[in-house]
């Protein structure tokens, strides 16, 4: 083999090394999509550092993690799994909370609901859709909200389940079901605004939607970004944008 | 850990290869005979399943399926049915995914038959119908039960279409592949693998089958 092509060969090897080393890769809980969206707009204006977004439900999310997944920082729909993920030492610290979530009915239907969630049991609404309760803390806050009222017996059987918020939206938005709970800054985003109506779910009738971050370990050579964008998300300039999609 | 998503997965493929076998057969029959024009063009659409990946399916079995328009919004004006989020659903997208599965193996296998087999059956005064049943059809049976049990398989292995339009519910939808999604996904590993192993080894044993029987099947038909 000449010399020349064994250094292209090399080089080859070592492209998807090239350039990547600026570029921060973040794990996103799918409630937060829009709004880490916007952050990252808004921290790449200010270090210019590129974050990459990579969305999916909170589980698979730390699954991914668990086997090794190239992420640097999570931003989880909840405590429990990047707390999971600091127990098995996969983390530089404990998870920290970087917004409060907020619960919507949202529907393209004429019903008005209340924030107790009358107006779901009417026969119209043939099909709600809630985020898998196992996987997806706002499915577990809509059904601990649905239980806590007495049409919840009404409820249950309209009940289908999406993997993640993402795919509870997509079954509203296709015009699969009736109604879905979802997260305030799906409702709040300007892609969606205009978009059938949403009510504020009663905040007593479910847990706070604590969302964690972490940063991860496997970030290596990459930590100073990471603890950039970290500290990014408690900045006031953030605060601000969480609070611009109903996050608290 | 429970049982029902594997009961649910196996009745999910039984009941789609019956479907298959009323469909697809005269579907092949027709492919194997037919000099029609836009032929290619029907085994084109016929195929597509192997192609494409299952979220364009799911994409667009959830837009034909939504009863806000087309033919969701028939079904659900007229017979108050809603295909999407319902066993129903699954059965019907599940006989597209696996068509070609039943349509192929049958297909080759008439179409390997040799002429002069229909040609003496119709000399001696059968109909096309009763050459079809009692003649063509006994001696393509490796080719029949290669399709019969791939379209039972690869329906035991759907995975990406039930995502997209199952909603994941308990008795209904949630069938084995997704319970193991599930399971991985909340991290319960133990159970994923239980799940995993039953499917696997089910998997295994059926393509062994498949195998054991069509070599005996072949054989035996060399032989007779």
């Amino acid at each position: 083999m000449s010399l020349l092509r064994f250094k292209f060969i090399i080089l080859l090897a070592c492209l998807p090394f090239i350039g990547v080393a600026q570029t921060l890769r973040v794990a996103v809980a799918a409630n937060a999509q829009f709004v880490a969206e916007k952050l990252a707009q808004a921290f790449k204006k200010q270090s210019g550092i590129e974050a990459q977004l990579i969305i999916s439900s909170s589980g698979k999310l730390t699954t991914q993690i668990e086997q090794g997944a190239p992420f640097d920082v999570f931003l989880s729909a909840d405590m429990k799994y990047p707390q999971k993920l600091h127990e098995k030492k996969l983390t530089t610290a404990a998870p920290k909370v970087y917004a409060y979530g907020s619960l919507v009915i949202w529907s393209k239907t004429n019903i008005t609901f209340s924030k107790n969630l009358s107006g779901l049991n009417n026969a119209a609404i043939k099909k709600i859709a809630i985020a898998n309760p196992k996987l997806a803390p706002y499915g577990t806050a809509a059904e601990e909200a649905m239980q806590k009222t007495n049409i919840w017996n009404v409820l249950k059987s309209k009940l289908v389940y999406g993997e993640s918020i993402a795919q509870v939206n997509q079954y509203l938005l296709t015009g699969n079901v009736d109604a879905v709970f979802t997260a305030k800054s799906v409702v709040l985003d300007p892609a969606q605004r205009g978009v059938g109506r949403w009510t504020e779910v009663d905040s007593k009738l479910y847990q706070p939607i604590a969302q964690g971050v972490v940063v991860l370990k496997a970030s290596q050579g990459k930590n100073f970004a990471a603890n950039k964008f970290y500290q990014f998300l408690f900045s006031a300039q953030a605060k601000q944008i969480f609070k611009a999609y109903g996050y608290w | 850990m429970q049982y029902q998503p594997l009961w649910l997965t196996l009745q999910l493929a039984l009941i789609t290869t019956g479907c298959l076998l009323v469909i697809g057969i005269p579907i092949a029959a027709w492919l194997a005979q037919s000099k029609f024009k836009l032929k290619p063009a029907v085994e084109a659409i016929i195929s597509l399943p192997l192609v494409l990946p299952p979220s364009v399916l799911g994409f667009y079995l959830l837009l034909a399926f939504s009863p806000a328009n087309g033919l969701g919004k028939f079904l659900n004006d007229v017979f108050g049915m809603r295909l999407v989020f319902s066993f129903t659903g699954l059965v019907i997208s599940s006989i597209i995914y696996s068509l070609p599965f039943m349509v192929h193996p049958v297909q080759s296998g008439l179409e390997a038959l040799p002429g002069s087999l229909r040609e003496a059956s119709q000399t001696l005064g059968k109909s096309s119908w009763q050459t079809f049943i009692h003649v063509l059809l006994p001696n393509v049976k490796p080719a029949l039960f290669t399709g019969l049990v791939l379209s039972f398989a690869h329906t035991l292995g759907e995975f990406g279409l039930v995502l997209m339009i199952g909603g994941n519910i308990p008795g209904v939808t949630k069938v084995a592949s997704i319970a193991i999604y599930d399971e991985v996904e909340s991290l319960n590993f133990k159970a994923a693998h239980v799940y995993a192993g039953i499917l696997l080894a089910l998997s295994f044993c059926i393509l062994i089958a498949v195998y054991i029987v069509n070599k005996h099947l072949t054989r035996s038909r060399l032989t007779s």
